[in-house]
């Protein structure tokens, strides 16, 4: 075989084997995605929504852990955001070259990868050990310092697309430079932030590790931010791992649930990335 | 070479090549003057020594070729280089007899007096009434009527109202490319200012756009101090009374326009002029 | 007109002393929250110290290195915890970091210009798929069918090579080391790909265009110009992916079988320092208890803090290079 045959056949191999390997990626979405629907489809009855976690081996609904969930989403949500908008704002418009930006960056974005039960052990030593029990707001604040780095990263990332030709119009007109960033820089970039904040949404809508020492659990339906909350990535843990088949379709219902609302989200924040970019 | 020659193989129409003065006031009082100004981007020198004056309702047009500071000159009468760390001015730039250079002064203050139009148009992304609107909320409390008739002379000045008049609540960002820049202009007039710079407010636009922002300056000239910032020497030749030509930095010739176009007295300037170099 | 300049003076100065003091407080609240970040890591450093401390002054430097775990006796000791995240891992690096690569040449070489975005989209949304979702999905749907079909080959093929055999021994339980590490692999995945797909796109068209113009066919350009152009930031990639792989909880505690001990075998079950932080946190009683696993999560936070840094350094130096 002459050296050009087999450069030929490597060429092929290696292409064929791209291509097997992005199917091989593509075959677990499907898989995964599928056998959640055909497992959780069957939970997916009006009595997921108006009833409360059942004790074993009866009947009963997911409400009040998806209404922890969303309560604790949209604390972290609130607490998170502004913080991470401020201090993303920080890195892009006021740290030109500052050591104390550059180590901020980089301390966030290994925040940004760290494992989420490390978050969960430190609210725990810091809130739940102070505070002498758990809580729904150290579940809250365990999701909101998972939503910093992301909403930093983003809102750097945005700001940092704004032309510097607008920064100047602003400011040739005598614009103090706070205005120039809340009204010009923010506006600007407001898309690409609004983006942002919907990936962190969807990353906290799912994790578990965080809640499992902070928020816990909660059999019945509370309001009270001051105790243990349900939630619906640690009741799945709980229903999953248990022997009792009830139990097991709600897991499989909530699993659906989060998988719809987490691809939801994220489906519409590349949307809207794409639109704001058709748009210009 | 015959200053008549040197006009003509510029493209400049005869009528033009002899005009004088022409304005209302027949001797121009002098509005800011540049004295012994040296510019720095952190080690490298960008401007040498440069001192000339500006005049009042008149054009100073600075030309040269790419890179000879004349950008970094008219961004020092506005400081708005000042945004940028590692960029340094020395020596005096006296508007009404007064120093802007001086550390302690209220740069929001000077830019409210100074305003600039730059090469690309820059709408902010708000309505053209919110855009317009933007400068003078920085300094005044109008009532909505007051601000409503604002905005409609500085659209006016802009020559952009019977254009937009029945779309200021769009975005300023749906306007073509010459009449973003006109809105610009228009921006910048609304908070009154008393001397304009342009930099290169037409080099991004169309032949037929640039002809317009031309006309507009013409009619600017009688209520501001303009200076202009162009790489086309025939619009320096066409709009402005007064040419700076620049070279590396360093201030070659200032003198009336009809003169640096028909008898410069800098070989120089007489090379670039002619198409020698640049 | 003067008396108007006047009027704008005034209440310009007035805005201009408003606008100082709305320039140092909006500074300042900047500054403070970029402060906080650092205070963030900060608080963790310090209470994961001050949460493992006795253990680690009861136990010592033998904590690391001792894979008892007993509850009853209070005698704890990391190396099953340490050797199950690290061999999950393992697996997982060397099934996806391969295949990351295959799909980062695919979207960067071979797709259509109008498959890009999709394809890409749904490699992307492997990672967007929350853990726990993995963890029920392996426990229920995977591990099974691994028990059934996968397992009982690899033993009787690779299981009775001789010696390296050992590594595939074992009755087929579906759950273990192995399954863990092939979850993981998919997991990460998306991410060393991504990546890989940046740093690929980061090559300068003219560079590639030279090689194919003498004749290189598509795998050499990618072997010979694109991987060498883009080591480092390959290398980054799957240091962050690596980073993530350690610190995967849910997933793995599903079907790792949160057994303390180590196994030859990658067939059997075993535990991680995430799975058995899950696991046991909310159940443990007594202070060493509770201070040993917060010792775990100590552990694993200076292993990834680690890996996350090296990934983050090689990174930077590519996009120095890049002229980023």
């Amino acid at each position: 075989m002459d050296l050009y045959t087999r450069r030929r056949i490597a060429n092929a191999v290696v292409m064929s084997l791209s291509i097997g390997a992005t199917a091989f990626g593509l075959l677990w979405l499907v898989l995964v995605l599928w056998t959640l629907l055909e497992n959780g489809i069957a939970a997916i009855t009006p009595a997921l929504f108006s009833q409360m976690t059942p004790p074993p081996g009866s009947t009963g609904g997911l409400l009040n852990a998806i209404f922890g969930s969303v309560v604790m989403t949209l604390i972290a949500t609130l607490v998170g955001t502004p913080t991470g908008i401020l201090a993303g704002t920080f890195l892009a418009e006021y740290s030109r070259g500052s050591r104390f930006g550059e180590v901020v960056r980089f301390i966030n974005d290994i925040l940004l990868s760290a494992p989420s039960i490390i978050v969960g052990l430190f609210v725990y030593e810091v809130m739940v050990v102070r505070m002498g029990h758990f809580s729904a707001w150290a579940g809250s604040m365990a999701l909101a310092i998972i939503v910093i780095p992301v909403v930093v990263r983003t809102t750097e990332d945005m700001l940092n697309l704004v032309p510097n030709a607008l920064r100047e119009a602003a400011a040739a007109l005598g614009s103090p430079k706070w205005k120039v960033i809340v009204m010009v820089s923010y506006r600007a970039a407001i898309q690409g932030m609004v983006t942002g904040v919907m990936l962190a949404v969807a990353r906290i809508a799912g994790e578990t590790a965080p809640l499992l020492f902070t928020a816990l659990n909660n059999q019945f339906w509370s309001t009270n931010l001051n105790a243990p909350m349900a939630n619906l990535p640690v009741v799945i843990f709980q229903f999953a791992m248990s022997p009792y088949a009830d139990w097991q379709v709600l897991a499989w219902g909530g699993a659906l649930l989060i998988t719809l609302t987490v691809l939801c989200l994220n489906i519409g924040a590349r949307a809207l990335a794409s639109w704001s970019t058709f748009k210009q | 070479m015959s200053p008549n020659d040197t006009a003509a193989r510029l493209g400049v129409p005869p009528e033009l090549s002899d005009r004088g003065l022409g304005s209302p006031e027949a001797v121009p009082s002098q509005k800011a003057e540049i004295r012994n100004v040296n510019f720095f981007y952190d080690r490298f020198q960008a401007l040498k020594n440069i001192s000339l004056p500006l005049h009042d309702k008149r054009v100073t047009a600075f030309i040269g070729p790419s890179g000879c500071g004349k950008s970094t000159l008219l961004r020092i009468l506005n400081r708005i280089y000042e945004l940028y760390p590692g960029q340094r001015a020395t020596g005096e730039v006296l508007v009404d007899g007064e120093n802007i250079l001086e550390p302690g002064l209220d740069l929001n203050l000077l830019r409210a007096k100074i305003g600039m139009v730059f090469q690309k148009p820059t709408p902010f992304p708000m309505t053209i009434y919110d855009n317009i609107a933007f400068g003078i909320r920085l300094y005044e409390r109008l009532t909505r009527s007051e601000l409503d008739d604002r905005i409609e002379a500085a659209l006016r000045r802009a020559a952009l109202w019977d254009e937009v008049k029945d779309k200021l609540r769009q975005s300023g960002l749906g306007l073509s490319g010459g009449q973003q820049q006109r809105l610009c202009i228009a921006r910048a007039v609304a908070v009154e200012p008393e001397i304009l710079l342009l930099d290169e407010p037409a080099s991004a636009l169309d032949p037929l756009s640039t002809q317009r922002i031309e006309e507009l300056i013409a009619e600017l000239k009688d209520d501001y101090c303009i200076a202009i910032v162009t790489h086309n020497m025939q619009q320096a030749a066409r709009s402005s009374d007064y040419t700076a030509f620049m070279y590396l930095g360093e201030l070659i010739e200032f003198d009336e326009t009809e003169r640096i176009f028909t008898h410069p007295t800098q070989k120089q300037t007489e090379d670039y002029i002619t198409g020698r170099f640049g | 007109m003067a008396a108007d300049i006047a009027l704008v003076e005034r209440s310009a100065a007035q805005q201009g002393r408003a606008g100082s003091l709305g320039d140092t407080v909006f500074r300042a609240l900047t500054f403070l929250f970029a402060l906080l970040v650092l205070l963030i890591l900060g608080g963790v450093i310090v209470a994961l110290v001050e949460g493992a401390l006795p253990a680690l002054r009861t136990f010592g430097v033998s904590f690391l290195f001792s894979d008892v775990w007993n509850p009853v006796t209070e005698k704890f000791g990391a190396l099953a915890p340490v050797y199950g995240t690290l061999v999950t891992s393992a697996i997982a690096m060397l099934i996806g970091i391969p295949v990351a690569f295959g799909v980062a040449v695919f979207i960067t070489e071979i797709c259509p210009i109008w498959l890009k975005r999709p394809i890409a989209t749904m490699i992307e949304l492997l990672a967007a798929i929350p853990s726990i979702i993995y963890g029920i999905w392996g426990l229920f749907v995977f591990a099974p069918f691994v028990q059934q079909y996968i397992q009982p080959n690899l033993i009787d093929s690779l299981g009775q090579i001789p010696g390296f055999g050992a590594l595939f021994g074992g009755p087929p339980l579906g759950i273990g080391v192995l399954t863990a590490g092939f979850i993981l692999a998919i997991m990460v995945l998306p991410f060393i790909s991504s990546i890989m797909r940046d740093v690929f796109e980061t090559v300068p068209a003219i560079l590639k265009e030279s090689a194919y113009g003498l004749g290189a066919t598509r795998s050499e350009v990618v072997r010979q110009i694109v991987l060498p152009y883009t080591r480092i930031g390959v290398v980054g990639g799957i240091m962050l992916g690596l980073g993530r792989a350690l610190g995967e909880t849910m997933a793995v505690t599903f079907v790792i079988g949160n057994a303390h001990r180590i196994s030859v075998s990658i067939l059997q079950p075993g535990t991680t320092i995430s799975a058995s932080l899950a696991n046991e946190f909310t159940e443990a009683v007594g202070d060493l208890y509770l201070s040993s696993l917060i010792a775990l999560g100590f552990i694993l936070f200076v292993i990834t803090f680690v890996v996350l840094a090296i990934a983050k350094l090689m990174l930077l130096r590519l996009q120095q290079r890049a002229g980023g």
